[in-house]
């Protein structure tokens, strides 16, 4: 398959008709740009339900539904009614043969035919399975799980992010798909708003659809183009999903709340895009769409608090004394949720690297759009874990297209500071990491650099899988071969571990010997 | 009729740039409003800047804070030509419309959205306007009329109207917004193949 696709590729630029087949965009209506992508790799559910079906934001009686109806996918516009009805039920078996829940739900093409059906009354703790109706189709079957409640022995989850269409097929999602797993967390950059890149195929393996995003329409394309790897519609329709979001679901480093008129346009447009094409429940507080409300705390029964942060909503810029990060009203909601945690594993969805990074020692911060550009913040919300006497804390990020481990200081600069927690950065599902020669360049650099870290890999893609026990948090680097390859087979580069109620990590004895470009050598428990 | 309440920003305190610290109708979310009359002067819009034709003596501003949020949380019709009934048989149409605009070639700005949502609170219908540009504006201090419109989703309950003002520099946040409405219309059973 990936041997076909390649020789399409290379056969239509060969022939010169790589220039109107993909680039799709180039005069072609919307069902020829679909044909074409088609043709050359993407592909979609049947209609109406092209995007696949997706379920979010588990709790113990409830889960969110969705579905987009888009018959082309690849349209600025649905030739559809304003408002279309969507059928949807949920039942203990594949089959639908038991019924739990059935209903109806109104899709409107002010939110582009997307719908979000929150189920209530549903037993804590199980798998349903739930399929959509509209236009006399039926969607394909989607999977999901309700989280538990009370005592709970085992929680395993997984993480993705960065998933750059042009950098690489999902078959980091495909393994995500069929991993044993109670929920998936995406960490953010789930698309990515430039234009098109060229160099298909000897450097990237397929393009984006059109320019760079600015409106409403193109970025409904562009999350539509995303799903149209069969990869992520296999994942949303088989787990439940968390979501957080970074910057390239909007703009490249953007802030939240700076910016004119022009990029408020842009910004709402890509706000609502993202919220028509995921699985997420609104809060409901003092906020309405266009701008969803991302932060909350979930609990998977007594073992595990799961907090997901938004750090691109209220963010002021970088580098300022008084700059923020998390926005007034989300750091005192932090807080206050430290305050009152129960004794249990704390995870925190955190899109950007949290934990110190300079490039060599004594340095600069290599990325300051990272927690590194809002110090004060940083200080105040470590120092605030510490003194409140909050413990098991682990927190997993995205961004960095490379995988990092470190133990989280209250001072990064002051090695005696007190240790607070781990931070688990994971790989990226496709987008570009340094190359392999910077990384054994930069990777004992940047331990040198910064003491605190304990691991760097940087040469490989994919995704981790989290598994919690009441004693042990364990962090599994699932890595793909070749994201060049759809079906790509995926093995555990190495596993992590933290024991509960001791601070710090270490690196399993099986793969203390994997590959990687940076391991501080105390990192194996004696 | 107008389901806002105070949409023109005539009534309450108000009728300088100082802020606010209530709006009738209307909830402060964030940062502080300014209600400021068109007399008001000191390069706001006045009574011959481009605006409503029937523009009253105040309309919205952002104050003085860099990001100013209003909301009125609207209650739909239970009975009548637009009633819960015909919402739910989708014969039921709405317009949000409202003047939005700024001052000179600054890119401050005002938004418009209404969400309209179901029993249980789920946004199921979205209309955004704005925030205008100085590009729209045509580099000069005004408010341009901005409409959207659609079927109200079968199964809506309530409205949320929101304006966010945003301010890209300087002091003043300087998105104007006047002549705020939420309309509903009974219409024709619509049949398939109609765009939005």
């Amino acid at each position: 398959m990936k041997l076909n696709r390649r020789d399409l590729l290379k056969a239509a630029a060969a022939s010169g008709a790589l220039g109107v087949a993909w680039p799709l965009a180039a005069g072609l209506s919307p069902a020829q740009a679909r044909e074409a992508a088609e043709a050359l790799g993407a592909g979609y559910d049947p209609a109406p339900f092209t995007l696949g079906v997706a379920s979010g934001d588990p709790q113990p009686s409830s889960v969110v539904l969705w579905t987009r109806l888009a018959p082309e996918p690849l349209a600025a516009e649905q030739d559809l009614p304003d408002v279309v009805e969507v059928g949807w039920v949920v039942a203990e078996d594949a089959g639908l043969r038991t019924v739990v829940a059935r209903g109806t739900a109104p899709a409107s093409a002010t939110l582009g035919h997307s719908v979000h059906v929150p189920v209530s009354g549903l037993r804590s703790g199980r798998h349903y399975f739930y399929a959509f109706t509209a236009l006399g189709r039926t969607s394909r079957v989607g999977r999901t799980k309700t989280a538990p409640a009370g005592a709970v022995g085992a929680v395993r989850f997984a993480a993705a992010n960065c998933q750059a269409f042009h950098d690489g097929f999902y078959a980091a999602h495909r393994g995500i798909a069929r991993e044993n797993v109670d929920f998936v967390v995406h960490l953010g950059d789930y698309i990515y708003e430039h234009g098109q890149v060229g160099g298909v195929p000897e450097s990237h393996v397929r393009d984006h659809e059109g320019g760079a995003t600015f409106t409403l329409a193109d970025y409904r394309k562009r999350h539509a183009l995303y799903k149209g790897d069969a990869s992520l519609r296999e994942a949303h329709a088989a787990h439940p999903w968390f979501l957080t979001w970074d910057d390239h679901e909007v703009a490249n480093d953007f802030s939240g709340t700076g910016g004119g008129a022009p990029f408020m346009q842009r910004k709402a447009a890509a706000f609502q895009a993202w919220f028509e094409h995921m699985p997420h429940r609104d809060t409901f507080g003092e906020a309405a769409l266009p701008d969803p409300e991302i932060h909350r705390v979930r609990r998977w029964g007594d073992l595990l608090e799961l907090t997901v942060l938004d750090l691109r909503s209220y963010r002021s810029a970088q580098n300022l004394a008084d700059g923020t990060i998390l926005g007034a009203e989300q750091k005192s909601w932090l807080k206050q949720g430290i305050d009152k945690a129960p004794d249990t594993w704390h995870v925190w969805a955190n899109s950007i690297m949290l934990s110190q990074l300079r490039g060599s020692p004594g340095g600069s911060y290599m990325f300051t759009d990272q927690w590194d550009g809002f110090l004060a913040e940083r200080k105040e919300v470590l120092g605030h874990v510490h003194s409140s006497g909050l413990e098991d804390l682990v927190v997993i990020t995205g961004d960095w297209h490379s995988a990092f481990v470190d133990d989280i200081h209250t001072d990064f600069d002051d090695t005696s500071s007190p240790v607070v927690g781990t931070e688990f950065t994971a790989h990226s599902v496709t987008s570009g990491a340094y190359s392999a020669d910077w990384n054994r360049t930069n990777g004992p650099r940047m331990g040198r650099a910064n003491p605190h870290l304990k691991y760097f890999e940087g040469n490989r893609y994919g995704y981790d899988v989290y598994e919690v026990t009441p004693e042990r948090f364990s962090t599994h680097m699932r890595v793909i071969e070749d994201r060049r390859d759809p079906a790509s087979p995926v093995s555990t580069l190495t596993t992590f571990h933290v024991d509960r109620g001791t601070v710090g990590s270490y690196e399993d004895q099986a793969t203390k010997n994997s590959p990687a470009q940076y391991r501080r050598s105390r990192t194996n428990r004696p | 009729m107008n389901l806002v309440v105070n949409g023109d920003a005539e009534s309450g305190p108000g009728g300088s740039a100082e802020p606010v610290g209530s709006v009738n109708g209307w909830r402060i979310a964030q940062g502080a409003p300014a209600l400021i009359d068109y007399s008001f002067g000191g390069g706001y819009p006045g009574p011959s800047d481009p605006g409503p034709a029937q523009r009253g003596s105040r309309f919205f501003s952002g104050g003085n804070s860099p990001r100013t949020a209003l909301v009125q949380d609207i209650d739909l019709p239970q009975t009548g030509a637009t009633g819960r009934a015909a919402v739910d048989a989708g014969r039921v149409r709405y317009a949000v419309r409202g003047w939005l605009g700024g001052y000179a070639g600054h890119e401050d700005g005002v938004r418009l959205s209404v969400e309209f949502r179901d029993v249980k609170g789920t946004p199921i219908a979205l209309s955004v306007l704005g925030p205008v540009t100085a590009g729209d504006r045509g580099g000069r201090t005004a408010l341009l009329q901005c409409e959207a419109a659609s079927t109200v989703p079968p199964g809506a309950r309530s409205a949320r109207v929101l304006l966010v003002f945003t301010r890209s520099g300087g002091a003043s946040n300087d998105g104007y917004a006047d002549a705020i409405s939420l309309t509903l219309d009974a219409a024709t059973l619509s049949t398939a193949g109609g765009r939005s």
